[in-house]
């Protein structure tokens, strides 16, 4: 049974990392061709890449819609969060329900529904409408994850706060969110995450400034190349560089 | 006014901002869209319904009725694989991986989130080609006498698919297991059950909820995806995904690419109604 | 407060949105325009950004420009043989016909008629090429290819990659059953029918351009239904074997067509940019744009392209194909419904 149990971690581990292992070699093929025999290592596609205007653009703009969009849902779940834990309204559930409801349908079904009303309503495609559509797909994460971080012994301290004559936006600022700061991180983090890599909605729902998903997708559809192993291993190797990181400060910190 | 009272009123104030975001962005372009499904297309001109037109060519069309059954499939065996190799793996971490090693493998078992999703699936199409890395492995160590078929098939795609959720059932499953008190395992093995026994009969049980509730994830993320298939698949069977976007980029068929959403919605739905009983949606 | 909260979630949006440019140019395009080496020197020269969208097949982009505002759009490159649709849509503005280069075009490819509606030029062609058959010479019988019957004979099944747009697939099946281009109408479609899924059956896969590009160049298949100079020359230099021919029965031309929008608010700037498109030096970078190769309308490009440019273009050979090539099918709306739903069918089956 033990040597079983390494035996099937070790191939799994191998199945789950081959393809990443895979994508970052080639990244380094000295040809056009990211595929067997390997021809040797060359640094020229990451050159291509860093020189890459459009890429380098839609990077950027990643970045701003995961920001943004992560920022408005983390507030707005949180303030859906304090507001559905402090008190017992009537309807509760069903407002749960409808908060939580946009995490059981596909992306493909929102980003279609967004487009036609958008369309509908005249407002072009852009980073702006698919901020929105990332925000739709963060608020239940964020809202779920904060109201299962309210236990009781946070609706005691909010409620002392404000017995004590703390205002509203003291209690949230200064009482309830240092309290959830590890949710609060946590939470933003996954938003982040998930806005980073979207792919459909941002597809749909942009038009000149698109992001670094879409653009790898316009990338892979105009030419075979390395170059799309380099971005992929690039924002690969950043992204693990930060998430590492995270884990040896703040989440470090937060867990104790 | 008494306290309670202006709780509440403010309560509601707070919960307000996100009520209103979820109807304006979701609730409201969800019923635009049943709406427009209810038209068809003419020539170039949309024609508002309401007539069930779309509906009755996407049962009776083989072209599209075949979607869902191509949809249902893939996402019934890729669910049905992931959950089968994640159980073992997240297993393995949780009791067999030496504690001061665990949030490693985890992380390890997890680590190709991190690159991009759209690249992950066209890293798989190089690795699962005639002339990729598994072939060419296969081939040279003489354990096939010529590359076989996978790539541009069903296969690939099942592949690609339970790469991804593999990694997301070990996280949900392992997450629900150290959660377990040792307890259980102790006074079933107490009580004489072999180890084999006890993982059937109590720690699988007992980690039902979450694997249901990884599941349901998977089955909603798999049968909505268009990356995956549209460049694994070979374009050799549609999923209703592809199908939609076929309506849209090829045809500008918004009524019937609408009219395919909703019935993928409505997929996702009878999926959520058979697990509900297990699911803890705020819990994922 | 709910006033803040809007507020604040309104600052954060408006920092999404799209900074202000000096001016910019919205151009509704296939990929080869997307090329920075194509829009820089006309950027630097104009002092302004083109913003580029892709677009595949004439109805998606019909239907990007319906439902875009009057004005977001200045210039459009279409198929040349659809230009009559965008026309009678009114979306297309009348160009100076005299301010063209036409007169230094291949003859073959003003497409005049195509181009044109009742005397008023509304666009002018800027590339063309082949939908034919591209093969792997290494790896075929380079005389098999001579013939479309090969494709249905059982010698290649299970190495055919057949490239995913219906158009020209659904006319070079045609042509293999000795239907012109032209006279491909419903009751065509249903002769093409049967060929085209035994094709399908044939093929192992149906895919876009990389996807075709990959398994061409790496073995994964030796035959590609629908390709052509556009779809093996960026691949040359990697391996030489690969190439096309126009077989016995005809290959598809197809030629791309450039436009000012009528309800562009630059019109001056646009017009400035199709001229740049169609001057020699513009022509020769679109012509060898890294997402695909064709040739250039322009004949004067030629001064601007080296020997072996043009002989991946087959630049000498233009004449003989030219002649043996027809044009895409011109399907009415209904047809070209039709065609998509044959194209579904036949990719479901």
């Amino acid at each position: 049974m033990r040597v079983l149990s390494w035996a099937y971690l070790v191939a799994l581990f191998a199945f789950i990392l081959l393809p990443v292992v895979v994508l970052v070699v080639f990244s380094f093929q000295d040809g056009r061709l990211p595929v067997p025999p390997f021809r040797g290592a060359t640094l020229k596609w990451y050159a291509e890449i860093l020189s890459d205007r459009d890429l380098m653009a839609a990077l950027g703009n990643s970045l701003l819609v995961a920001l943004g969009s992560s920022t408005v849902a983390l507030l707005l779940g949180f303030m859906a969060a304090s507001g559905l834990a402090r008190v017992a309204l009537p309807g509760t559930l069903a407002m749960r329900a409808l908060l939580i409801a946009p995490m059981t349908v596909s992306y493909l079904i929102i980003a279609l529904g967004l487009l036609q009303m958008f369309n509908a309503a005249g407002v072009g495609p852009s980073l702006l409408t698919t901020g929105i559509g990332h925000v739709v797909i963060n608020l239940p994460l964020c809202f779920s994850i904060l109201y299962a971080a309210m236990g009781e012994h946070q609706k005691n301290a909010m409620r002392a706060a404000r017995d004590l004559g703390a205002g509203e936006w003291q209690v949230l600022a200064l009482v309830s969110a240092p309290m959830l700061a590890p949710a609060l991180a946590a939470a933003f983090f996954l938003s982040v995450t998930f806005s980073w890599d979207e792919f459909i909605i941002a597809f749909l729902l942009t038009r000149f400034d698109v992001t670094l998903p879409v653009e790898i997708w316009s990338m892979l559809r105009s030419g075979l190349s390395p170059k799309t192993n380099a971005i992929g291993s690039l924002v690969f190797l950043v992204s693990v560089a930060i998430t590492v990181t995270l884990e040896f400060t703040l989440f470090r910190k937060a867990r104790k | 006014m008494g306290i309670e009272a202006i709780e509440k009123r403010q309560g509601a104030a707070l919960v307000l901002p996100a009520l209103l975001w979820t109807v304006a962005f979701f609730v409201l372009p969800f019923a635009a869209m049943v709406w427009i499904s209810l038209g068809h297309l003419d020539g170039r001109e949309m024609v508002p319904g309401p007539d069930l037109g779309n509906y009755l060519r996407i049962f009776t069309e083989p072209a599209l009725s075949r979607g869902i059954w191509v949809s249902l499939q893939i996402t019934l065996i890729v669910t049905v694989i992931s959950v089968a190799l994640a159980w073992p793996l997240a297993w393995i971490i949780a009791t067999r991986v030496p504690p001061r090693w665990r949030r490693l493998a985890l992380l390890l078992a997890v680590l190709p989130f991190w690159t991009s999703y759209v690249v992950r699936s066209y890293s798989w199409a190089l690795v699962l080609g005639q002339k990729g890395v598994v072939m060419t492995a296969l081939v040279g160590l003489g354990l096939l006498d010529a590359p076989v078929q996978i790539m541009a098939t069903r296969a690939a795609t099942v592949i690609g698919f339970v790469h991804f959720f593999v990694m997301l059932l070990t996280l949900t499953i392992y997450s629900n297991l150290v959660q377990l008190s040792p307890n259980y395992a102790r006074a079933a093995e107490d009580l004489g059950a072999s180890r084999f026994q006890v993982i059937r009969l109590v720690i699988l049980p007992l980690t039902l909820p979450g694997v249901m509730t990884g599941a349901f994830l998977t089955f909603v993320l798999c049968i909505g995806d268009y990356i995956t298939p549209q460049i694994l698949g070979g374009n050799n069977e549609l999923t209703l995904p592809q199908l939609i976007m076929l309506q849209l980029g090829r045809r500008g068929d918004y009524p019937m690419a609408s009219a395919l959403s909703v019935v993928l919605m409505a997929l996702v739905t009878l999926a959520y109604a058979a697990c509900a009983r297990w699911l803890k949606m705020e819990r994922v | 407060m709910r006033l803040t909260t809007s507020c604040a979630a309104a600052a954060v949006l408006a920092a999404l949105a799209p900074t202000a440019q000096a001016e910019e140019l919205n151009a509704l395009i296939w990929c080869d325009h997307a090329d920075p080496a194509l829009l820089e020197p006309f950027e630097k020269a104009h002092g302004v950004k083109v913003n580029t969208k892709e677009y595949e097949g004439t109805a998606a982009g019909l239907t990007i420009l319906e439902q875009s505002r009057p004005g977001d759009w200045d210039v459009m490159v279409i198929d040349a043989v659809d230009v009559h649709r965008a026309v009678e849509r009114g979306l297309l503005a009348p160009l100076p016909a005299a301010e063209m280069a036409t007169a230094d075009y291949f003859p073959q490819v003003v497409m005049a008629a195509n181009n044109s509606v009742d005397g008023v030029t509304y666009a002018v062609t800027e590339k063309f090429g082949y939908n034919t058959i591209a093969f792997n010479k290494a790896a075929v019988d380079p005389e098999d290819m001579k013939s479309l019957k090969t494709l249905f004979s059982g010698k290649y099944d299970g190495r055919i990659a057949v490239y995913d747009y219906y158009l020209p697939v659904e006319g070079i099946v045609g042509l293999s059953q000795g239907i012109a281009t032209r006279d491909l109408d419903a009751a065509a479609l249903e002769r093409i029918k049967a060929p085209l899924f035994a094709l399908k059956a044939a093929s192992k896969q149906v895919s876009d351009v990389v996807a075709s590009q990959t398994a061409l160049a790496t073995g994964e298949v030796d035959v590609l239904v629908g390709g052509g100079e556009w779809l093996t020359a960026v691949l040359h230099a990697e391996n030489p074997d690969l190439d096309w021919t126009i077989p016995a029965e005809g290959g598809l031309l197809w030629a791309q067509s450039i436009a000012v929008l009528k309800d562009s608010k630059k019109p001056e700037l646009a017009l400035e940019f199709v001229k740049y498109i169609t001057s020699p030096e513009g022509q020769a970078r679109l012509a060898t744009s890294s997402c695909y190769w064709g040739m250039p309308a322009n004949r004067k490009a030629g001064a601007q392209l080296d020997a072996d440019q043009k002989a991946v273009l087959r630049w000498d050979e233009q004449d003989d194909y030219l002649a043996r090539a027809q044009l895409y099918p011109v399907p009415d709306a209904a047809t070209d419904a039709a065609m998509q739903d044959l194209w579904t069918e036949m990719l479901q089956n």
